[in-house]
């Protein structure tokens, strides 16, 4: 195993469909800007890309079957490179930036393009569209009608039966990821807002409201990754890669995914989000204690609370206390998702995980500007995706 | 009742003497149920794979619930107006983690309740009840 290094990173701004960002940009345009500034990033050419990892979609471009990356190619050069589209739901950009990990190290490959980007259907995330008897989430839409967001409400619920939490502390997580946002250039909300602003946003599934919940957006980002060897000739200060680990979620999780579940005695709801982190920190001989800052999937506040306890970052129970005194914002001794997080930017699914490779590059070269995790050295990243699917990421300087 | 009582997909659930039934399966081997049926047993420790048939139903305690404020997408289809309803996920006694609609009105359910499963209208359509199995507060 060679050692990998991160040299060049770059988005297209998060958007609507229709708005002054993203316009009608197809997923190509928005992947183009986000893989040139990239390259301008590393200062290498298209040319000197050995392959790509790309993030596969099923909702846009690809040619209809998922195949974005060669939608990129061929935007960018048709050089003959290989390319791997990688499909694992939501956590597809992280996986593809651990088959570009994986490569590197491995030495099949210097150095890599890894992207991911989106332009997201209107309204709530559909189902497959089939309708057929033996597809789960069509039997769960059709016989009880239960959304995204009404799934991340059972969860909310259960924790504020357990723990106490509030509505207002839920709002306050919301609160502090828009004033991450504040100045993100990339972000797509840029105000912050206040407690009553998000208590007063309707109930999208209660007890969730809408600024409690990542609307979907459209968005790109994309990483350069090569070995240490060749970051070399580019940098003298690369970002490295400690570690990039895919997880799926094992027999005894207890989260209520199809229509039912064997009960078991396990306490984790998303063990496949466990296994990568776990994983992550057993490869990368880095502990929870030595994370300088994590950006985590966000796709409601809730996670924002859970995950930190479930990876060992806090006690159980302890994230409202840390969240109230400040503790997660980037200043705070546990800061959560400084970027201003998946509420903040929305999700362009397929994009996330390597906008988290983005954002946790720029923070350990002290380029975040008024987001800035002070002296940030050690950044966890985690993605999570339909199926059971997760990754993870450990990137430091 | 004149219209007639359908279930909204054929062969997952029925009313049998009134008693409402899941039909799931079991493995025989490790006798982890499951639903709906499973063609093979998920657990990594079970020995050998042995799916039979079985029929699921009683009495749970509500783990936790979420209500839908808004109409949720197809192929979801209820009937209009749209009326919020409570979504409950229940660890039933026979072993399963289920969800399903509640019964009870959003702002009656509690979290930690004992409920029974109960098959009920989900809506209408072409002079047809179309029905689901849900959870009703004891």
């Amino acid at each position: 195993m060679q050692e990998v290094a991160v040299i060049g990173v770059g988005m297209h701004r998060f958007g609507k469909t229709g708005d002054a960002i993203v316009g009608t940009k197809s997923v190509g345009e928005l992947c183009r800007t986000a893989v040139d500034a990239a390259l301008k990033d590393a200062g290498i050419g298209w040319k000197q890309i050995q392959a790509v990892a790309a993030a596969s979609s099923r909702f846009s471009g690809g040619k209809g079957w998922g195949l974005n990356g060669n939608d990129v190619v061929e935007d960018l050069g048709s050089t003959g490179i290989p390319v791997y589209n990688m499909s694992a739901g939501c956590a597809a950009g992280g996986n593809a930036f651990n088959v570009g990990y994986s490569m590197v190290a491995g030495g099949v490959y210097d150095v890599m393009l890894v992207v991911g980007g989106e332009v997201m259907p209107k309204g709530m995330i559909q189902t497959s569209g089939v309708e057929e008897a033996t597809d789960p989430e069509f039997l769960r839409q059709r016989c009880i009608g239960m959304p995204g967001p009404s799934f991340w409400s059972t969860l909310a619920r259960r924790r504020m039966f357990e723990y106490g939490t509030t509505e207002e502390q839920f709002s306050q997580v919301a609160v502090k990821a828009r004033k991450c946002s504040v100045g993100n250039p990339n972000a797509r909300f840029q105000k912050e807002i206040t407690v009553e602003d998000v208590m007063n946003s309707p109930y999208v599934s209660n007890p969730l409201r809408l600024f409690q919940i990542c609307p979907i957006s459209n968005g790109a980002a994309a990483a350069i990754i090569c070995s240490a060897d060749y970051a070399r000739k580019f940098t003298s200060t690369p970002i490295t890669v400690a570690t990039s680990t895919v997880a799926t979620m094992t027999f005894n999780d207890m989260l209520p995914r199809g229509l039912a579940d064997p009960m078991t005695e396990c306490a984790n709801l998303h063990t496949e989000a466990q296994n990568a982190v776990t994983s992550a920190f057993e490869k990368s001989g880095i502990g929870p204690q030595d994370i300088s800052f994590t950006e985590l999937q966000d796709n409601t506040c809730y996670y924002e609370l859970a995950f930190p306890e479930e990876w060992g970052l806090c006690e159980a129970g302890q994230s409202e206390s840390l969240l109230m005194a400040g503790e997660t914002a980037p200043t705070g001794s546990m800061p959560i998702n400084p970027s201003g997080g998946f509420v903040s930017f929305g999700e362009a699914t397929t994009a996330m995980g390597v906008f988290q490779i983005a954002e946790l590059t720029w923070q350990l070269r002290g380029q975040a500007g008024g987001r800035q995790v002070p002296d940030a050295k050690v950044g966890l990243a985690q993605t999570l995706g339909l199926g059971g699917n997760a990754t993870a990421a450990i990137l430091k300087r | 009742m004149s219209e007639q009582r359908v279930p909204c997909v054929e062969g997952l659930f029925g009313e049998e003497d009134g008693v409402a039934t899941l039909y799931g399966s079991r493995c025989a081997g490790c006798d982890t149920p499951y639903f709906p049926k499973s063609a093979a047993c998920h657990n990594p420790e079970c020995v050998e794979s042995k799916m039979e048939d079985y029929a699921f139903g009683g009495e749970g305690k509500l783990w936790s619930y979420a209500v839908a404020d808004f109409p949720p997408p197809p192929p979801h289809k209820f009937d209009k107006p749209f009326t919020p309803y409570a979504m409950g996920v229940v660890d039933l006694d026979c072993g399963l983690r289920l969800i399903g609609q509640m019964v009870d009105k959003a702002e009656d359910v509690v979290v930690g309740a004992k409920v029974e499963l109960v098959i009920d209208t989900l809506y209408h359509e072409d002079d047809k009840t179309f029905t689901s199995w849900k959870f009703k507060q004891i």
